[in-house]
């Protein structure tokens, strides 16, 4: 099949998602009034948020997999979103409570945090000679420890109730979502997909490797400091408002990858696309499973990134990107 | 000297050990420069220093008189193109898309897929008879196949020169000479400036106009490439004798590698 007619498909999958996840679980027996509350208040701005969260972290994902020519290379393995939570947790517990137009403090502290882990992570594995992914891989989980250590320690010292925020947040949850925080979201994620998808050609170079992208003329060093920044901008936005979702970063570009190849012309909208549903789904599945409990999406999205992430160490090993 | 490229006193140093010191040498356009020596000489980091891939610790190169160092990347890639080392295979795109983003220097970040860019892309597929695999994947090509889709990429950035990193070494004898008959076509008929690393001391001998023998990361020897076979270099270059007959076939002299004499008992 053609790549546009795979990308058709996968437009018309994700607006049947959009228009019919608002209705999954809607219980019948309420009145109409409280239902209408429950669709406009609760579950579409939910749902819009799962999206643009998804979409988000799909597609800094695919980047770091682009950048790095490695499917395990995401914001995840490589400490991008532990550096963000350890912002976001630090700002709780330091008491920190400013905004800068409108937007929320937390969401700096992450971006802080993020850009701080990533910019350890490149510059140390570019100490050793020869700059190599498995060298990158084991830093970034290096420094995830380091930083989720930091993390358990901020947890600890903190009181109750700051503590069990950290840790419901930690988990990845979608529960308190609302229309402010869609909008918190939207400006950070639609600046980083609208550079990422305006670097297309950018990224199919890198794929080809440092020598080849720079015979081709491509600045490569300018070019991964940008996406360094806006991929960590998205994350660290992310991530302060609903915890360290993981797993969706690997998972749903990879499958895309398999879709569509990976010409990121086609790639960079389908993966957006694929990435905004993926998260809808597990996300009522999250809010559907023990109903009227809820647990935390972060939760299922592991559940599904753990299994897919072995099979992937499994297939790729001895097979390049 | 006002050739096309110069390179004075070039010295590149990597995780600070010393990889070329003090190389020095121009070429003319049209010119066919095979770079000779030892494995670990710094042949290919004289390419990738050339090409902008390593930092130079010092030393000059200009382009036409003018510094590459006041080039952006991509401007140099409108210079200079680069087929590295075989590696095309592990690349995971289609031969296409691949050969197509050789038009990448010439277009910014909006800027449509013109007429201009088609004949080059034609132009360079045409010269290296690669139209039949357009639509393959590169890691379902043969060794021989994909060597060409990576000159016909190269060739998609219509440089005047063009840099290849060992371009025949993993083929077998039929391609190498397929490959080979290529590049001096390029040379020849497209008047390509070519500066090759080889190992193949004999065609490097023949074919090419110049040789320059690195060893070291210092240049042993540099001239025509007709009288390294009159010279006793060859010995001081690869530490082995080596004895030279004519072809019986063209009578043209060769060197063969003497047989090591001392006996393994």
């Amino acid at each position: 099949m053609k790549p546009f007619n795979i990308l058709i498909l996968i437009l018309v999958a994700t607006i049947s998602i959009l228009l019919i996840s608002p209705y999954l679980g809607l219980n019948s027996s309420t009145n109409a009034e409280i239902q209408q509350h429950i669709l406009t208040q609760l579950r579409i701005p939910r749902i819009l948020f799962a999206f643009i969260a998804g979409a988000g972290l799909a597609v800094c994902g695919m980047v770091f997999q682009a950048m790095f020519r490695n499917p395990l290379a995401t914001p995840f393995t490589l400490g991008v979103a532990s550096g963000a939570s350890l912002g976001a947790a630090l700002y709780v517990f330091l008491g920190f409570s400013f905004s800068i137009m409108s937007i929320d403090g937390s969401t700096f502290a992450a971006f802080l945090g993020s850009l701080i882990a990533i910019s350890f992570v490149y510059s140390i594995s570019r100490l050793r000679s020869g700059f190599s992914t498995e060298t990158l891989l084991l830093t970034g989980v290096a420094i995830s420890f380091f930083f989720s250590s930091l993390i358990l320690f901020t947890q600890y010292m903190s009181n109750v109730s700051d503590s069990f925020q950290i840790l419901r947040w930690l988990m990845g949850s979608l529960t308190t979502v609302g229309y402010r925080d869609v909008l918190q979201l939207l400006p950070f994620v639609s600046v980083c997909i609208a550079v990422i998808l305006w670097l297309s050609r950018e990224l199919n170079l890198l794929m080809a490797g440092d020598d080849i992208a720079l015979s081709r003329g491509l600045a490569v060093q300018k070019t991964r400091y940008l996406l360094f920044f806006v991929t960590s901008l998205c994350v660290g936005a992310i991530v302060a408002l609903c915890g360290p979702i993981g797993f969706i970063g690997m998972m749903v570009p990879h499958i895309c990858r398999l879709l569509i190849g990976s010409d990121h012309h086609w790639l960079t909208p389908a993966t957006l696309l694929f990435g905004g549903s993926f998260l809808i789904i597990c996300d009522s599945i999250a809010r559907l499973i023990i109903a009227p409990a809820e647990i935390p999406v972060g939760v299922i999205t592991t559940l599904l990134g753990g299994p897919f992430f072995l099979w992937l160490l499994i297939k790729s090993r001895n097979k390049s990107f | 000297m006002n050739g096309m490229l110069n390179v004075q006193e070039l010295n590149v140093e990597v995780a600070s050990k010393k990889l070329i010191s003090d190389i020095s040498f121009g070429l003319e356009q049209g010119d066919y420069l095979c770079v000779l020596g030892p494995n670990g000489a710094g042949k290919s980091t004289l390419l990738k220093a050339l090409m902008g891939i390593v930092k130079t610790a010092s030393g000059d190169i200009t382009l036409n008189q003018q510094s590459v160092s006041q080039l952006s990347q991509k401007q140099l890639a409108q210079h200079i193109s680069y087929v590295p080392q075989a590696h095309g295979r592990q690349l995971n795109f289609n031969v296409a898309d691949f050969i197509k983003m050789g038009r990448f220097p010439y277009h910014s970040a909006f800027s449509d897929w013109t007429s201009t860019d088609k004949q080059a892309m034609d132009r360079a597929i045409d010269i290296t008879k690669t139209s039949d695999f357009l639509s393959r994947q590169m890691q379902t090509l043969s060794g021989g196949e994909s060597q060409r889709v990576m000159i016909a990429a190269a060739l998609c950035q219509q440089t005047p020169l063009l840099l290849l990193d060992e371009p025949t070494s993993f083929l077998d004898p039929l391609h190498q000479v397929e490959v080979h008959q290529l590049i001096r076509q390029l040379n020849q008929q497209h008047n390509i400036s070519i500066i090759e690393v080889s190992h193949d001391l004999n065609h490097a001998a023949h074919h090419s106009k110049h040789i320059l023998a690195l060893k070291n990361g210092k240049t042993l020897w540099y001239g025509q490439s007709a009288e390294l076979l009159q010279s006793s270099h060859l010995q001081d270059l690869y530490d082995q004798q080596f004895v030279f007959t004519p072809h019986p076939q063209t009578g043209a002299m060769v060197a063969l590698p003497c047989e090591l004499s001392n006996d393994v008992s």
